[in-house]
């Protein structure tokens, strides 16, 4: 009896173990769990701020769950495809949150050609083969009319073959451009993007590095993400042409199963180089700059969009020497003033700015080409003109499915706040 | 060959030691691989995260509650997962199919409680690195290495110097003789997974410093089974051994081959090893129960 009285109580005390361990989990981590909530709360919960800019969170199109009925009559469904869970959970939860106040926002002042827009969530789960069954579902069970696709190129790639068999537009912000354009190089059907590709985020980085005085630099990618990947070659040519070449040795190439970054920054570190770029997601980015902090590294380490915020929480050291690339600017007063409403709900406030973008151009196509003549849908979205987004002013190349010319913005942090340097113009 | 690539070896080596020697003294005392060790890793690493480092009260008390979070956890699956088949004597595919079992819900309550996001611990020291000439040491690599050492010294004089020692070598020698001799086998069994427990903890605590804390952390506790292997199964020094030489052995490969080779070099050597001497460094190759 006592020894089963003991059992009971160390099962219980486990079971409090792991329920304390859920205590506000996103609050120094990489905050994604905490804003999963706020993600999928945000036209409950949330809806306070969304009033704030305008919106009248309806329950019934917040629908963030697998089980949200499909739209009705007067209702207009559109898929919402991202990492809600994974290590990108942070961007998918963002891109979300940001969807479904744009959704909230159109019903508000009359929804699109007087029908209630509805969002259904898809987790993918930063897994592909969880994204393209999700993606089967949207378009075959709940029959959406339109996809906002995710921040994350490999999901993309991942869907981007099946979705020519469909006929609904993904809208999303996979900036390799392998994920529009087939290897002929035209575009897949239904696949957009609604921010500067690699070649052109890959191009601003090296330009902004070499304006900066940076000579020597030395890479660390990962060979197997397509984001990683696609911004390596760009950078490396813009290099290339300012005169500076990057010593092939310093070129390093990493894999899922690695985690000994320490080891492959050494290379780089020992040879002096003024900058590291790496282009990777946020979780390998602070394991490396961690790495490279206790190498004793000192010079400047160059990163795509994901050493935005929440990076620096998450990082939780001094990022004075970290320069990244973003969507917006934060210096911008309408900007500015959004970003104070949203970034206690998202942790990568550009993520949300480029959801909220996307649904609002979605409105506009539906407007003007409506739902029933899919190829009529897809070319307005591919011709998209000047449209006035929260990142800038977007106009897309109807042969590339990707935005031309959009620029982007350079910043850094001054130890943990975010700090914009420059704008760059798009090519 | 760096100094400093056989520095950043031996750090790795530290981590991978504490993880094989938890491993290696439950194989010791039951002959089975418990392969619900990793995801105790990863549960504690998590407990001591949101209840102490979260709140920043520093390296120790983080240590002590993940060790302490280990203890409970792995006394709760001796308990749970292999009290019955213990005492039932049944077939030893049990012990296998229970501890991966184990595993398995460890981790899916860690991933419904946090989901699979990532979470960083907050950095320890001031200064990350220490100067050493031109050497430049990690301060967490240097904190690590001292920390994992003490451990595995004081659990060595446990094991070789005190009645609690001696008892768990008769347990894992021969649990009816030792039984029959008046040594409480049961409560022999539930120390060696307290102990076992408490390293699973400091390793999970260690990992999460060094790779960010995920759910699917655990999974590094191969690391820690092959440094067993190479040790010798069942051998806390050989498990010791083997975790070092496996550190070194993978920052070299890594160095000279890159990603990708490095990893297939390293396997095809320890494959190789096994095969020129397949009862491991220490000699004492225990016969697993499943």
């Amino acid at each position: 009896m006592k020894k089963k009285l003991l059992a009971v109580t160390l099962a219980l005390a486990m079971a409090f173990g792991m329920a304390a361990c859920g205590g506000d989990p996103g609050k120094t981590g990489s905050g994604s769990a905490d804003q999963g909530s706020a993600g999928n709360d945000a036209g409950g919960e949330d809806g306070a701020d969304a009033g704030d800019m305008g919106e009248d969170a309806d329950a019934s199109a917040s629908g963030t769950e697998a089980s949200q009925p499909a739209a009705g009559d007067g209702e207009i469904l559109i898929g919402c495809l991202q990492d809600i869970t994974g290590s990108t959970s942070a961007l998918g939860i963002s891109v979300q949150t940001g969807a479904q106040d744009a959704v909230d926002e159109i019903n508000a002042s009359g929804g699109v050609n007087g029908k209630t827009l509805v969002m259904k969530t898809y987790d993918t789960k930063g897994d592909v083969t969880e994204a393209v069954n999700a993606y089967i579902t949207a378009v075959t069970v709940d029959n959406v009319s339109i996809i906002v696709g995710p921040p994350v190129a490999n999901i993309a790639n991942a869907i981007k073959e099946t979705s020519e068999d469909y006929d609904v537009p993904v809208m999303g912000l996979a900036m390799d451009p392998a994920c529009q354009l087939k290897e002929d190089g035209t575009a897949y059907k239904n696949m957009f993007c609604f921010q500067p590709n690699a070649n052109t985020q890959g191009d601003i980085m090296a330009s902004f590095a070499v304006k900066n005085g940076l000579k020597t630099f030395g890479v660390l990618y990962n060979q197997e993400n397509s984001y990683s990947v696609s911004l390596l070659n760009p950078f490396l040519d813009t290099l290339k042409d300012q005169g500076i070449t990057v010593d092939e040795s310093l070129i390093v190439a990493y894999g899922a199963a690695d985690t000994d970054y320490k080891t492959l920054l050494q290379p780089i570190v020992s040879a002096g180089v003024d900058a590291i770029y790496c282009p990777n997601y946020t979780q390998q980015l602070v394991a490396i700059c961690t790495a490279a902090s206790e190498l004793g590294f000192k010079g400047k380490i160059i990163n795509g969009l994901d050493a935005a915020p929440p990076f620096n929480t998450t990082f939780g050291g001094d990022c004075s020497n970290i320069y990244y690339i973003n969507n917006i600017d934060v210096n911008d007063e309408k900007t500015s003033e959004m970003v104070a409403k949203i970034e206690d709900k998202v942790s990568a406030v550009n993520k949300y700015f480029l959801g909220y973008d996307i649904v609002m151009v979605a409105k506009a196509c539906i407007e003007k080409a409506g739902l029933e003549d899919a190829d009529a849908l897809r070319d307005t979205i591919a011709n998209v003109k000047d449209f006035e987004g929260l990142t800038g002013k977007i106009t897309m190349d109807p042969a590339s499915h990707m935005p031309a010319g959009m620029g982007m913005f350079m910043y850094t942090y001054d130890n943990q706040t975010p700090v914009m340097l420059e704008e760059y113009a798009g090519n | 060959m760096s100094l400093q690539i056989i520095l950043n070896g031996i750090a790795t080596g530290s981590v991978y030691a504490l993880i094989a020697t938890g491993f290696a003294l439950i194989f010791n005392v039951l002959k089975f691989s418990n392969f619900s060790h990793g995801a105790t890793m990863t549960a504690c690493a998590f407990i001591s995260y949101f209840l102490v480092a979260d709140k920043g009260l520093g390296l120790f008390p983080t240590l002590l509650a993940a060790g302490a979070a280990g203890a409970v956890v792995a006394l709760f699956g001796e308990f749970v997962g292999f009290r019955r088949i213990l005492k039932n004597h049944s077939s030893a595919t049990y012990f296998f199919v229970s501890s991966i079992t184990l595993g398995t819900l460890y981790e899916g309550l860690v991933t419904i409680r946090v989901g699979s996001n990532f979470f960083n611990f907050p950095s320890f020291f001031n200064n990350p690195t220490i100067g050493i000439g031109s050497l430049v040491i990690s301060t967490t690599d240097v904190m690590m290495f001292v920390i994992s050492v003490a451990v595995l010294l004081v659990l060595a004089f446990v094991i070789q110097n005190t009645r609690l020692g001696r008892a768990l070598r008769a347990v894992s020698f021969d649990r009816d003789t030792a039984q029959l001799m008046g040594i409480n086998s049961t409560r022999m069994i539930q120390s060696a997974f307290v102990i076992s427990g408490v390293l699973a903890g400091i390793a999970g605590v260690f990992l999460g410093i060094k790779y960010t804390l995920y759910p699917s952390l655990g999974s590094l506790v191969v690391k820690g089974f092959i440094a067993s292997v190479i040790g010798g199964l069942g051998s806390l020094p050989g498990a010791i051994a083997g975790a070092f030489l496996l550190g070194i052995l993978e920052t070299i490969l890594l160095s000279l081959l890159g990603s990708g080779y490095s990893t297939i070099a390293t396997f095809a050597i320890m494959l190789l090893f096994l095969l020129v001497r397949p009862q491991g460094i220490a000699g004492s190759n225990v016969q697993e129960k499943a």
